[in-house]
């Protein structure tokens, strides 16, 4: 009987988990490292990539946010406040994408891998940790600078670093990055992959962002020089399905149906999110080079005729052609405007409605015009307009779908800058570039303070921009909670 | 479990003697009085034929020896008993008509090797029967002489046994005072006595279990009528403990038992439900949606930051309350301290509950049959302004108050929609969405049970089936369950039984799921149209920012498929051997098997614009997939137990009573699932997987647990006056890792019976005194699987061009030294039953520390924003008293009865070891209920620009009829650092009564709960004004702060989105006051007298009518106060109000 009660008394209560791997089984191959580098790869989607990407136009005088999603209209009208979703957000998410590629670089260099596919693979990853650590400067200023796999232990409490070692390290990671990365990749299955140009481009935005004029456009000359990038032809070309990866492309974040959709076409097109603000409209060009404003051939009856193209190639205006239908203003409610980019639709074919997240196509984060807009502008702070300022600035405006006019001559270095900055507001429209340029400008409590248009001129909503507080985003209280050393940003509470 | 094959045969064989064998002893000779029911007893014959067949092949073993000599040593038995314990040992069989030897009861038999005619004239001795042996056959039949009794010195008395509500009581033990002369009540309450000449003066004690032992002196009358009234206290009642039973006197634990009585045909669609009363036990039912509305169970507080419900087991097994037909059950217990559940050990802290299924009773045949039918509606909803004009103007109001530059409705559209809806209501409807889509949900409920068995077989089989419309358009669910219980005695060692308990469901919910179609139906507004003259889906020409696209509620309600198929099975056999030194060994092995599949289809329907025709497509949200598509998957879980023990009792010199149990136990849990998704189908009706086209998805894991216990009681009194009791466990759980895997968990308990001591003896007012004491420990170790070790999670994938490249993460950080979490509990308390046991009491107070509390710690997340680690961080307390009283009396023909029990529950914090737990509005702090509220003070409302201007800064965007929040910190400015603690959503205190009538053949019974010092956040829909598209309760209409109306209680009208960081930022002035008083259910039934429906072959027939959640009594007026306390919005699937009636018969 005590032998029946007892039967079976092997103790062993050791399960291990059928569909994950443990720290200590993993990192043992090549593929198993890959895949940690694509896990890397993966934090693009999840918000420091594609959320970021429309939203922050709504911030500038550029868009309006027809809802409340995210929390971004509270931070354009400035009623804001440290745990607004975008702000959290892109604390989360770019932490979360750093903690990865610390860990992938920490336990790399074990990993019996082949050798050069370890070294590229580590240019990766410090190129990605770079543009993590960018998204948070940019934001927050300087923020604790963690480059070891995470260790509640050590990391917790970590206070800020100051902005320019954080910035030290990411032009670090992105010159070491350039050095291990190819210039181009053979295979289609590694398209998306971040390149030498993509570590150069993005080190170029940096130092310009940071306004380290000479090697920001000395960066930006190496782009240029690396004979890989061009201009793509056609302007509303460059953001559809069917052009992408085009040669304008330097860095872009990967989308595919079925598994990884986005929400971009319901959200332009059917919900009206972003709207372009009249002030967007009005600061494209007419035909002739000149501002609305001068041009005699502005017609305030017909006011999207003779216009710089990009207009039409990036806004959608009532009474034109759009999805195979002319526009009402019931159909771009919030402002009397929508947005072009980044949908599937063209103005003259009929494309049926997209459903919610069911859209694929990967948004640009780097690509070429942007390159050379800032050699123009770098080149133009650290010596002047000189003749190569021209020549970026008229590649762009000479487009073949654009084929706006030369800029004028013999400006001077203040003349030549307000071109840029028009240029660089008007190419980049919605791309997520602007709300960074009107605060490194330091414009934003010019350009983003009072009442903003719609199509009529109408007040559409009222912006305020505190110029002691808001060229920062408040860190997250519920992290200063967790982590007391955070030190908040000045007139945050 | 089945015998294998050639034991089916042999099966067969037995079989076939079995039913002769019964048949012989079945009464033919009753006269059918009414031919009208014939043909019913018929057809119930037939089934009784057909579940004897079932039954047997279930429990078909036999090892029968004849001799004719006879032996019989009985304490207690009815005297067709004895005779059949006579077939039992030899080749006679016994003829005779059932009802004259009824209620005969013979007390201490001693036989031994005795001849057929010596065992007969002994067992006959003294009764009017005489026999006949014809053969092998025995015939026995009464006296015809009528004076026969008299010639024997002895007299007959005869009489009925009846409950309070006039129902037959069978079983009820009659007894001639200060003799051997017993006899017990038949099926029908009816019992014959005979009485010796000379015992004129005497009287009768009546005994039944459950009620109170009633005297009754005999008099002249020949035919007595006895009512027994219900005993409170219960004591001679048998509770089921763990891996046992106990006589609930000797009881030394705290340990609850469901009044089933109480729960008699009340439409409990959940067995959940019935815990609702149970003292000490806290049931929140937040929502009635068909198949979904288990409640959640609290035992005693809040003891874990983890998985705070109790371990439930049925019959022995762990399987889900959920799936337990509520009518299939026999008895509930509740385990409330240490010394009751530390035989549970790791799993026990939370409460155990134990749920025995119905079993047969030796007897006769019986079927029971019960029905009910009705309705239920939404309890609660909002009084929401609903008329479109209103809504548009009130809207366009907010928008102007939060200083918005345009509103969303023009004054152009707002004069042509008053117009239009005069002129052309299709294009200008009005329609109040509460109307379509909350309805009325018919329920129905049919129950049939056959039971019944000899002393050597006993088996009952039922089956129930529940048909249930929800009360929110697109919702039902039909429960189909089916338990079978058999028990046989194969020789006087050896004793062998199975329970078969199967559970099926079928559940419909709207394909985006009902959170989705809630929402959706809140931001429908009544300018939102239903369907276009032609009968197509119609879409609105309006758009309200927040609601821009139109997700027609009848659309979600009704097209597409969200169907989810639940089997849960339960097999638990057993077997149990008398071995010498009055050990008995038994061995209980189960399977638990459940299963479900999912089917969703989500369809391509669009609906078209009632001006311009325009056709969009509506988006089903939250649902995979997002196109037309199918997604089907399928889970299942299989858990193994089985567990051995040894139990030993004794009685020694007749005073100390010793029992011991020793037992062993092994389970094993897996669970997985599997899905399958495909799109690119051609229509909205086929859409079977292989129908489907494009974008194919798959997907599935699976996961396994185990555990090895040890466990054992010891068991002590002293002539049931002194008690003492030890139980231990000790636990392995795969749970953790190597070195942290095992937990002892020891407790002890005393109990002293006053009662019995001299000095109270002679007390008349006490019945029962009981005083005792308990300590002991628990563990928890619900956490979830692989919490010990950093683990790489796939599924980071990512597609580079067009190739998707498998990805991997770690996202959780572990701490491998995790551990048991460990509950220390102490208890005393008292029992007392006084004044003829019209009044009883319980009091309990205890103490419930849980140290080592396991909680997922909060890592900041510059740590790589990982999920983080489960730690053993601190010590919480629950500490608390219990009191149950209950009191009932008779006013002439009117019984009245009250039970009530409220149960004070303080959580506390006690030692986080400095730290601070931060988790969105809640806070886990030293000195406070775990997860207390942790928000602004909001301390009025601002009435002037100056006001704002002199106040701490809040937000540019502040004006006038704000809230105004207190600087706590002092810093001048309002932050989140100015958050103060505010309430807790886990309630303090829980009160419930029962108030019972009953009048001749009329029972009004009615529950009553309650819950005081809870509070809940009231947040998005209904809560916040206009949150993104829906309306706005009518109190925002008249008591909103304006200019002329400073004193107001809420701020000025402003929408959502519009003050999202100034008026709707986390407040403590949407902190609400959750208590209520509810009744719960009110009952009305009535017996037909037993004289009437005995001539239609019935022994019970009852008609009753019932309401569920009545009245509710609560400062909450358009929310429900038993919603979900946690949830994320106001609005979940409402709870409902049930009406329902029905009959309930046995035969």
């Amino acid at each position: 009987m005590v032998y029946i009660l007892w039967i079976g008394c092997e103790n062993d209560l050791t399960i291990n988990p059928s569909d994950q791997y443990s720290e200590d089984t993993f990192w043992k191959n090549q593929d198993e490292a890959m895949s940690a580098l694509t896990g890397c790869y993966r934090i693009l989607q999840g918000g420091a990539g594609v959320n970021w990407f429309l939203e922050t136009d709504m911030i500038t005088p550029n868009g309006l946010a027809y809802n409340e999603s995210n929390g971004t209209d509270a931070i354009a009208r400035g009623v804001h406040n440290s745990l607004t979703g975008l702000i959290t957000n892109r604390w989360e998410v770019a932490y979360r994408g750093i903690g990865r590629v610390n860990a992938f670089l920490d336990k790399i260099p074990v990993v019996d891998m082949d050798a050069d596919l370890k070294a590229r693979a580590s240019g990766e990853a410090k190129f990605l940790r770079a543009l993590y650590y960018f998204y948070l400067v940019d934001c927050f200023g300087g923020v604790p600078l963690i480059l070891t796999a995470p260790d509640p232990a050590t990391q917790s409490l970590l206070p800020r670093n100051s902005k320019e070692e954080v910035v030290e390290q990411v032009l670090r990671d992105l010159s070491e990055a350039a050095e291990a990365l190819p210039k181009s990749y053979s295979a289609a299955s590694d398209q998306g992959r971040a390149t030498k140009g993509a570590a150069l481009a993005l080190s170029a935005r940096v130092l310009l962002y940071n306004e380290r004029w000479a090697e920001a456009a000395e960066q930006a000359q190496k782009v240029m020089d690396l004979d890989v990038y061009s201009l793509f032809g056609d302007y509303r070309g460059l953001f559809l399905l069917e052009n992408e990866h085009n040669p304008e492309v330097i860095f872009n974040v990967e989308y595919q149906l079925p598994r990884f959709p986005h929400d971009f076409d319901h959200m332009i097109f059917q919900l009206n999110r972003p709207a372009p603000l009249k002030s967007l409209v009005d600061s494209y060009l007419m035909t002739d080079g000149e501002s609305i404003d001068v041009s005699l051939s502005f017609n305030p009856a017909r006011p999207y005729e003779n216009r710089d193209p990009r207009l039409l190639q990036t806004v959608n205006c009532i009474g034109y052609m759009y999805n195979g239908q002319l526009t009402q203003p019931s159909q771009v409610v919030t402002t009397g405007f929508g947005l072009k980019k980044y949908t599937i639709y063209t103005d003259n074919e009929a494309k049926a409605i997209v459903s919610p997240n069911s859209s694929e196509i990967n948004p640009i984060l780097i690509r070429y015009a942007e390159v050379l807009l800032t050699y123009a502008e770098a080149q133009n702070e650290s010596s002047g307009p000189d003749a190569s300022v021209y020549e970026a600035l008229n590649q762009i405006r000479q487009r073949p779908s654009v084929q706006m006019p030369v800029i004028k001559p013999d400006l001077n270095q203040d003349e030549m800058r307000i071109v840029i900055r028009n240029e660089r507001r008007v190419e980049l429209a919605f791309e997520g570039i602007y709300y960074s340029d009107i605060k490194r400008w330091h414009i934003a409590e010019e350009v983003n303070n009072g009442p903003v248009f719609n199509y009529k001129g109408e007040v559409a909503s009222r912006r305020t921009f505190d110029k002691d507080r808001d060229y920062l985003w408040p860190i997250p209280a519920d992290q200063i909670q967790l982590n007391p050393n955070l030190e908040q940003n000045p007139n945050w509470y | 479990m089945l015998a294998t094959l050639p034991g089916l045969v042999v099966c067969l064989t037995k079989v076939t003697q079995f039913i002769n064998h019964y048949y012989k002893n079945m009464n033919y000779n009753r006269k059918i009085k009414i031919r009208l029911f014939y043909g019913l007893k018929k057809a119930l014959r037939v089934m009784k034929i057909t579940i004897l067949i079932l039954m047997i092949a279930l429990s078909c073993v036999s090892a029968r020896s004849y001799s004719q000599l006879i032996t019989i040593k009985a304490d207690k038995n009815t005297l067709t008993g004895l005779l059949k314990n006579v077939e039992k040992q030899s080749n006679y069989r016994f003829v005779y008509d059932k009802s004259e030897l009824a209620g005969i009861y013979l007390a201490d038999i001693q036989l031994k090797e005795a001849s057929i005619d010596k065992t007969l004239n002994l067992l006959l001795q003294g009764l009017d029967l005489h026999y006949k042996i014809f053969g092998d056959v025995i015939v026995l039949r009464k006296e015809k002489s009528a004076n026969a009794a008299s010639q024997q010195n002895e007299h007959i008395l005869k009489g009925i046994i009846l409950d309070e509500k006039n129902l037959p009581l069978a079983g009820a033990n009659i007894n001639l005072k200060g003799t051997s002369i017993s006899a017990s009540s038949d099926t029908d309450g009816k019992f014959t006595i005979r009485i010796p000449n000379g015992a004129a003066g005497a009287s009768l004690l009546v005994t039944y279990v459950g009620y109170m032992v009633k005297e009754i002196p005999i008099g002249e009358a020949a035919d007595l009528k006895i009512n027994l009234t219900p005993d409170l206290a219960q004591l001679d009642q048998v509770v089921v403990i763990g891996y046992g039973t106990a006589k609930k006197a000797n009881l030394t634990g705290a340990v609850s038992t469901v009044d089933l009585r109480k729960q008699e045909n009340a439409p409990v669609t959940n067995a959940s439900q019935m815990l609702q009363g149970v003292e000490g036990v806290y049931v929140n039912q937040p929502g009635g949606q068909p198949g979904r509305d288990v409640a959640t169970v609290r035992v005693r507080g809040q003891g874990t930051l983890n998985n705070n419900n109790p371990l439930v087991l049925v019959n022995g097994v762990e399987f889900p309350m959920d799936n337990v037909n509520p009518s299939d059950i026999a008895s509930i217990t509740v385990l409330k301290d240490a010394a009751s559940a530390a035989i549970y050990g790791s799993r026990a802290a939370n409460g155990v509950i134990l749920i025995t299924t119905k079993s047969g009773a030796a007897g006769s045949f019986q079927v029971n049959y019960s029905n009910y039918f009705g309705f239920q509606e939404a309890n609660y909803l909002p009084d929401f302004v609903k008329d479109p004009i209103e809504f548009m103007r009130l809207r366009n109001q907010a928008q102007i108050n939060e200083g918005r530059a345009t509103v969303d409705y023009s004054e152009e559209l707002i004069q042509e929609y008053e117009a239009g809806m005069r002129t052309d209501p299709a294009v200008y409807p009005n329609n109040d969405w509460f109307k379509i889509i909350f309805g009325r949900g018919a329920v129905q409920n049919h129950g049939i049970q056959f039971s019944g068995g000899s002393e050597k077989l006993t088996h009952l089989l039922s089956l129930n089936y529940l048909n249930q419309k929800g009360a929110v358009m697109g919702t039902d669910a039909k429960r189909y369950s089916l338990n079978y219980n058999t028990q046989a005695q194969i020789s006087d060692r050896l004793k062998v039984g199975g329970v078969l308990n199967i559970n099926y469901k079928d559940i419909n919910g709207p394909t985006a799921g009902v959170a989705n179609l809630m929402e959706m139906t809140f931001k429908a507004q009544a300018f939102h149209p239903t369907y276009l003259p032609d009968g197509r889906y119609a879409n609105t020409f309006i758009r309200t920012p927040g609601h821009n696209i139109y997700r027609n509620p009848l659309v979600l309600a009704n097209e597409g498929e969200n169907n989810t198929k639940e089997q849960q099975g339960l097999v638990n056999i057993f077997a149990e051997y008398e071995l010498p030194f009055h050990i008995t060994y038994k061995i209980n092995g189960a399977v638990n098997k459940g299963d479900d599949q999912v089917t969703k289809f989500v369809p391509d329907i669009y609906v078209y614009q009632v001006k311009t025709g325009e056709a969009q497509r509506v988006p089903y949200d939250g649902g995979n997939p997002a196109n037309r598509g199918l997604r089907k998957t399928s889970s299942g879980a299989l858990n193994t137990t089985l567990f051995q023990t040894l139990n030993w009792n004794q009685l020694f010199a007749e005073k100390h009573q010793v029992s011991a149990l020793l037992g062993y136990s092994r389970e094993h849990f897996s669970d997985g699932n599997f899905y399958a998704q495909n799109e690119g189908y051609l229509g909205n009706d086929l859409y079977e997987l292989n129908a489907g086209s494009a974008n194919p998805v798959v997907g599935g894991t699976s996961t396994a647990a185990k555990m090895i216990s040890y466990f054992g009681r010891l068991n002590y009194n002293y002539k049931e006056k002194y008690l003492v009791e030890a139980n231990f466990r000790y636990d392995g759980s795969s749970r953790f890792a190597k070195g942290n895997q095992w937990g002892f968990f020891p407790s002890f308990s005393a109990g002293w019976r006053l009662n019995t001591e001299p000095f109270l003896r002679d007390v008349n007012w006490v019945n029962e005194l009981k005083l005792r004491a308990s300590y002991g420990e628990l563990g928890n170790e619900r956490i979830d699987l692989f919490r010990y070790v950093n683990l790489i999670s796939l599924g980071a994938d990512y597609p580079f061009g067009s190739n998707v490249s498998s990805g991997a993460a770690v996202t959780n950080y572990n701490d491998p030294n995790i551990t048991w979490e460990t509950t220390t509990m102490a208890n005393i308390g008292i029992d007392a039953s006084l004044f003829n046991n019209k009044v009883s009491l319980t009091m309990e107070a205890f103490r419930k520390r849980t140290t080592d509390i396991l909680q997922a710690v909060i890592l900041p997340q510059q740590v790589g924003a990982l999920g983080g680690p489960i730690q053993n961080i601190g010590t919480v307390d629950n500490n608390g008293v219990e009191l149950v009283l209950g009191y009932q009396h008779q006013f002439g023909g009117l019984g009245m009865q009250l039970n009530g029990s409220v149960t004070y529950v303080k959580n506390k914090v006690v030692d986080l070891g400095g730290q601070v737990i931060y988790s969105g509005r809640k806070i886990i702090t030293e000195g406070y209920p775990i997860n207390s509220y942790y928000l602004i003070h909001a301390s009025g409302i601002f009435q002037s620009d100056e006001e704002i201007a002199n106040s701490p800064s809040q937000t540019n965007n502040t004006k006038p009829g704000y809230l105004k929040y207190q600087d706590a910190n002092g810093d001048n400015f309002i932050s989140e650092s100015d958050r103060q603690i505010a309430g807790s959503n886990i309630p303090k205190l829980t009160y419930q009564f029962n108030l019972n009538f009953n009048y001749r053949s009329f029972s009004l019974n009615s529950f009553f709960q309650g819950v005081g010092n809870v509070y809940t956040y009231a947040e998005n829909i209904g809560a916040m004004p206009f949150w993104f598209g829906t309306s706005v309760p009518q109190d925002w209409v008249t008591d909103s702060w304006t200019p002329e109306n400073p004193g107001a209680r809420l701020p000025i009208l402003t929408t959502f989105e519009g003050s999202e960081t100034e008026n709707f930022r986390s407040s403590d002035f949407w902190l609400r006051n959750a208590a209520y008083l509810r009744l719960k259910n009110l009952q009305l039934a009535y017996d037909f007298p037993t004289t009437w429906i005995n001539k239609l072959g019935l022994s019970k027939f009852r008609l009753f009518l019932n309401a569920q959640n009545l009245f509710t009594f609560s400062s909450m007026k358009d929310f429900d106060p038993e919603k979900n306390l946690d949830g994320s919005t106001f609005y979940e699937y409402p709870t409902v109000k049930t009406y329902t009636a029905g009959i309930n018969l046995t035969f």
